[in-house]
């Protein structure tokens, strides 16, 4: 931190350097910690030109309310605007809860009432104002309008003509703006008619805050015709009642967690001020998630907070940047010498940079986020890849960075959603279309998650999607574009969202193609350290003693992995556990992964004798209940093998592969015993396999691993075995298809007559091995002109038989620029066998035809 | 006609060389006018196929030799689509339904329906059946064999099967049950002798009879190799010497070399020697039984009396579990590891008591 600000002070590239980084924070900073839950409101002030124009039109029916008899309607429409003004220049969070508790108790009543009027007559006895009608849909609503609009027929109209438009029901007021005279200058509208032909336009803009309520108050309103027990006026008392309870709760909390704040910034140096803003987010969520996961509870919100490693969360963040040309339509911003303009009152918190000496393949990743953009305004790659292996935030860090970049997060599994057309699907919806209700206006990031699981043609359907041209120039590369475009016959538009994809395995097959258009980060490790200070912070948090040598362990068991480590923290407090040392760490058999060993590492466990683990002070007791692999005793070795050989699940591979190298092993074995029952137990477990596959009995699969666990007790040596991968099978399966083929190839022409009378298998065993002898007569190395008669008539019956059974020679030279005949097909390397061969004259040339 | 063994091919009952007592009840079974499903079993190259040729011919007349080969594509419940060559004639239909694999019985089931349910138009004229020839039984799975046994009975009116094998052993009891088997037994050695003989006087050459008899030896009286060595002895040297080289096939060679070398040495180093010539000799597309065949016929000849009982039994035992099997590579391995064994064990002990 103090290099940094050091730095701050002198490098002006610097700043370049980390732009998009200083960018976010700034964003972050600027946004009150309340956000989460009053951030909607923040959208509401006018910013723009367009946005006056439609809070003009605002204010004109806001006026137009007032002339209205039932002025409630328009007092509390005032009400609802100056809640909606309000929140954002508000800290403490509680005047805006009582507002909208205001916003509840009193909008409702008059609408309600003429709504219900409108349809059924006995609504009205039960019907006491508190309850909202919101309309979950644009068609809801405007059904609801013209129903209103009809059972008023004689509602007297204002001048402006806008008591109609009042008399509709409530939503246009409550949600401010939403009925107009004239087509709202910014946003999506639907035009509605009545029947005496005037014709407003209802904005399409909706505000997710009002609808949450609503929607509870919908809920109510159903049990509102006398169903309910208590009376809704009791419920919604004691609704309030609450509200205000938690209120007081959560302030309290507040005071609190500042407290405890201003604690840890003294008590801990390095910790700054992320980690207390975690901890108090994680305290504020405490209170209706005491079931959560930890792992989600203490999930980071910020960059800052990030476990992962900087330099990739950087690069990520950087070409995530890059689409901001062509998704927000800015200019680059790298090449600012300042932030953007809503820095301006930040101060940074730069907890963990780190110096940026890079390496070679750190410049060239480097190279990659300031290349060009192409033709769209792309970045040259449109997807990135992020690997690596479990645990290590991958998933967190595409989500938080989409976020600060200010995308709209769109996740897909690749898991779940695994046919192609499905794939298509989503993916068109995700990156041509943006959300139209709703407060997320954001556009979207599509990030898909555990890609290396889905099949190859889903990713060739993102592939084709990463590839497709546009038909026709545009010059509007903006988002409304596709709105445009939709009139065009269906072009296909190009990609102009970014997508972020997940996986663990880089090198999966399916992902080739992908690898090669995409902007490649594979994770590193976490830092020990850093997940080490995490974990004290979560253990502090729900009050666990947890001591560092402790944590250092379970990270380590762990291989570094968040989640795992999380999860095993929380189980043991789960179960009542408040302490924590490295000696329970060591003995628990919990939070180990049942991980998939790499097979050469299981083919050298069954081949090699545990080593003798030199024991610390303090661990004989727990000797037996160790991670295995130590384990000294027969029976524990041979636990321990069946143990990986049935967690490694590569039956087949696993069982060529020992049946490849224990030939090969040091066997003290003189009377070849160990190898004759090692043979019986192959034999064995290809019966088995057999059985398993022919009857689909699959109960019978648990007794597979045996094999691996006998041939590590015959043949397991201290030595460290020299392990070949096993090859040998599928060479014998390719090279048996080719000889079939070659066979089949020569059945293919051959004359029916003989055809019916020579398979495959009689050409093999019988007629090739002969057939090849007599096909190379000894014929005299003369001009055939000077051949006897005999010579000759033998030479026709050559051809003759060579001509029925379909073979030919064909002219082939060698390197050496020799030619030579071969047989075509090349039936010899069917009948012939390596070895002394028999040394007839085997591709002899024939010098007629 | 190129080769002896096609140029000189019987094509009527009545011109078969050995057997015909057997061909004469063939012969009469066509006049009776029932004719049954036949199962003709045998050992390779003892003319199941030429019989059956002349059965047909002997039932329609000369207009079964007229043959095509027909590519047919036939798609499985499955959705899989089965290619497969049937030889055919007007009258009759051959498939070897095992080169399907395991989507055989789809291919035995729609191609004997197709045929099945053509009735022929001119009944007067012809059979009022047609002949559906199936080849390599007894390599077909246990699902198509089952098949087999519904569609034997229901087209029995438009249809006849023959079916043609090496052994009934993998034959089910059912499909045997339905048919008249008839069994093709090798030819004597004089018989070879004497069809080797004729072939070659219609040749126009003279062969010794001393040479004849060794080439019916070496042939093991599979006349269809008898033949092919005959002419290849031609090819190598004429005027045929009675000692002459009698030219072998290489993989017969190639397992001969390959017991010689588990005889010598017993070791794992030598096994894994033996397991790449298995390897070798398997993907020359000859099959497991035959290898394994060939090696016991070769060690016993090599190993002591005291053994070759228990030697034989090894073989029995593995042969069993090879068929049951689908890795025929372990269990070739594991005979030739429990030979050596054995053998070893026969040899120390041998030694020992010699020292003592």
């Amino acid at each position: 931190m103090d290099e940094y600000d050091e730095m701050y002070g002198i490098e002006e590239d610097f700043e370049q350097q980390f732009a998009d980084e200083l960018e976010v924070m700034a964003e972050m900073d600027y946004e009150p910690p309340q956000q989460t839950k009053v951030s909607e409101f923040r959208n509401k002030k006018p910013q723009s030109f367009e946005d006056a124009i439609s809070s003009g039109d605002l204010i004109l029916k806001k006026q137009g309310a007032i002339t209205l008899p039932e002025s409630a309607a328009s007092q509390q429409s005032a009400v609802n605007k100056r809640a909606s003004l309000l929140p954002a220049a508000l800290d403490d969070g509680e005047l805006p809860e009582h507002l909208l508790d205001g916003d509840e108790l009193h909008s409702p009543k008059s609408k309600r009432r003429r709504q219900d009027v409108a349809k059924k007559l006995q609504f009205g006895m039960s019907d006491d104002g508190h309850d909202i009608t919101p309309p979950s849909s644009p068609e809801d609503y405007s059904r609801s309008t013209s129903n209103s609009v009809q059972a008023v027929p004689a509602c007297n109209l204002d001048v402006s003509g806008l008591g109609e438009l009042q008399a509709s029901p409530r939503r246009a007021n409550a949600a401010t703006a939403h009925v107009l005279r004239r087509p709202p200058a910014s946003g999506d509208y639907i035009s509605v008619t009545d029947s005496s032909g005037n014709r407003v336009y209802l904005a399409k803009k909706d505000e997710s805050t009002v609808r949450a309520m609503d929607s509870r108050a919908m809920r109510n309103s159903h049990y509102s015709l006398g169903l309910l027990s208590v009376p809704i006026e009791v419920l919604m008392e004691q609704v309030t009642e609450k509200r205000h309870r938690q209120l007081v709760e959560e302030s309290q909390r507040l005071t609190e967690m500042l407290n405890s704040h201003i604690d840890e910034e003294f008590g801990e140096l390095d910790g700054g001020e992320p980690e207390a803003e975690k901890q108090a987010e994680a305290d504020e969520d405490h209170d209706g998630t005491a079931s959560r996961l930890w792992v989600d509870r203490f999930s980071p919100r910020r960059y800052t907070e990030l476990l992962s490693d900087d330099f990739t969360n950087r690069c990520l963040l950087k070409w995530l940047k890059l689409w901001d040309t062509v998704v927000f339509g800015r200019e680059k911003t790298a090449k600012k010498p300042k932030p953007p303009p809503t820095d301006n009152k930040l101060s940074f918190q730069q907890k963990d940079q780190q110096n940026p000496r890079f390496k070679t393949k750190i410049q060239i990743t480097e190279e990659i986020l300031e290349a060009e953009l192409d033709q769209y305004q792309r970045p040259k790659y449109k997807v990135a890849l992020l690997s690596g292996p479990p645990g290590l935030g991958k998933t967190t860090l595409a989500h938080i960075i989409a976020k600060h970049a200010g995308y709209n997060v769109v996740e897909m599994n690749a898991s779940d959603d695994r046919s192609a057309e499905l794939f298509q699907k989503r993916i068109d919806t995700a990156t041509q279309m943006k959300s139209v209700l709703g407060a997320n206006e954001k556009p979207n990031c599509l990030v898909i998650d555990e890609i290396d699981g889905a099949p190859t043609a889903a990713i060739n359907v993102l592939l084709a999607t990463l590839n497709r041209k546009e038909s026709r120039e545009t010059d509007a590369e903006t988002a409304g574009i596709g709105a445009l475009k939709k009139k065009k016959k269906k072009a296909e538009s190009v990609l102009l969202r970014p997508i972020i994809c997940i996986c663990n395995d880089l090198y999966v097959p399916a992902l080739r193609q992908l690898r090669q258009q995409a902007f490649l980060l594979s994770f590193p490790q976490t830092q020990p350290s850093r997940l080490v200070q995490r974990l004290a912070e979560i253990s502090r948090c729900q009050d666990m003693k947890v001591d560092t040598g402790a944590l250092m362990a379970l990270c380590e068991k762990t291989d570094n992995d968040i989640r795992s480590c999380i999860n095993t923290l929380q189980f043991l407090h789960g179960r009542g556990q408040r302490q924590l040392d490295q000696r329970m760490v060591q003995s628990m058999s919990i939070g180990l992964k049942d991980q998939n060993k790499g097979l050469f590492s299981v083919w050298q466990e069954i081949f090699q004798l545990p080593r003798i683990k030199r024991k610390r002070v303090g661990e004989e007791l727990f000797a037996g209940m160790d991670q295995g692999g130590q384990a000294s005793t027969a029976t524990h070795r041979l636990q321990h093998i069946l143990h990986l050989a049935s967690s490694s699940g590569e039956h087949e591979k696993l069982t060529q592969g020992l049946y490849e190298n224990f030939l090969s092993m040091k066997l003290k074995d003189p009377s070849l015993r160990g190898v004759c029952l090692a043979l019986e137990w192959l034999g064995f477990s290809d019966i088995l396999n057999e059985t398993i596959m022919h009857g689909q009995n699959f109960s019978l699969m648990r007794y597979l691993p045996f094999l691996p666990a006998t041939f590590h007790l015959l043949f397991a040596a201290t030595t460290v075995p020299r392990i070949s991968y096993p090859s040998s099978q599928y060479e014998a399966l390719t090279r048996t298809q080719h000889t079939k083929n070659v066979l089949v190839a020569m059945l293919a022409e051959i004359h029916p007559s003989i055809r019916s009378r020579v398979g495959v298998l009689c050409l093999s065993l019988d007629v090739l091995g002969m057939l090849l002898e007599v096909i190379c007569p000894k014929l005299r190395p003369v001009n055939p002109q000077l051949y006897s008669m005999r010579e000759k008539q033998q030479l026709v019956e050559l051809v003759d038989t060579m001509l029925s059974y379909n073979l030919t020679y064909r002219q082939d030279r060698s390197p050496e620029g020799q030619y030579m005949y071969l047989l075509e097909p090349n039936v010899e390397e069917a009948a012939r066998f390596p070895g002394p061969a028999p040394p007839a004259g085997s591709s002899p040339t024939r010098p007629s035809r | 006609m190129s080769l002896w063994v096609d140029k000189y091919r019987p094509t009527a009952l009545g011109k078969l060389d050995y057997h015909k007592e057997q061909a004469n009840q063939l012969k009469n079974l066509v006049q009776c006018g029932d004719f049954p499903h036949l199962l003709i079993y045998g050992p390779s190259g003892a003319g199941k196929k030429t019989r059956i040729m002349c059965l047909l011919r002997e039932l329609y007349g000369p207009g079964v030799e007229k043959l095509r080969i027909e590519h047919q594509s036939i798609t499985a419940p499955s959705k899989k689509k089965i290619e497969i060559n049937s030889i055919a004639s007007n009258y009759h239909l051959e498939v070897n339904a095992s080169d399907a694999g395991n989507s055989d019985r789809v291919v035995i089931q729609e191609l004997i329906k197709t045929v099945a349910q053509s009735q022929q138009i001119q009944s007067s004229t012809q059979r009022e059946f047609k002949v559906v020839l199936l080849t390599e039984v007894d390599r077909l799975t246990k699902d198509a064999q089952h098949a087999l046994r519904r569609t034997m009975e229901k087209y029995m009116s438009t249809c006849r099967l023959i079916l043609c094998c090496n052994s009934t052993s993998k034959v089910i009891a059912p499909i045997r049950s339905r048919c008249l088997a008839v069994r093709v037994p090798l030819p004597s050695t004089e018989e070879v002798c004497s069809v080797l003989t004729s072939v070659c006087r219609k040749e126009g050459l003279l062969l010794p009879g001393e040479l004849a008899k060794r080439i019916a030896e070496k042939s093991g009286r599979n006349l269809r190799r008898a033949l092919l060595m005959c002419e290849a002895c031609r090819v190598q040297q004429y005027p045929f010497s009675a000692d002459q080289d009698i030219p072998n096939t290489d993989w017969e060679v190639y397992l001969k070399e390959t017991a010689n070398a588990i005889v010598s040495q017993q070791s794992p180093q030598r096994l894994l020697e033996v397991r790449a010539r298995l390897y070798e000799l398997l993907t020359h597309c000859i099959p497991p039984e035959i290898i394994i065949k060939g090696l016991v016929s070769e060690l016993l000849s090599n190993c002591d009396g005291h053994l070759k009982a228990e030697v034989a039994q090894m073989a029995a035992y593995y042969e069993h579990r090879l068929q049951l099997g689908n890795k025929a590579i372990y269990h070739l391995e594991a005979f030739v590891a429990k030979f050596m064994a054995v053998y070893k064990k026969f040899m120390e002990d041998g030694l020992d008591a010699m020292m003592f």
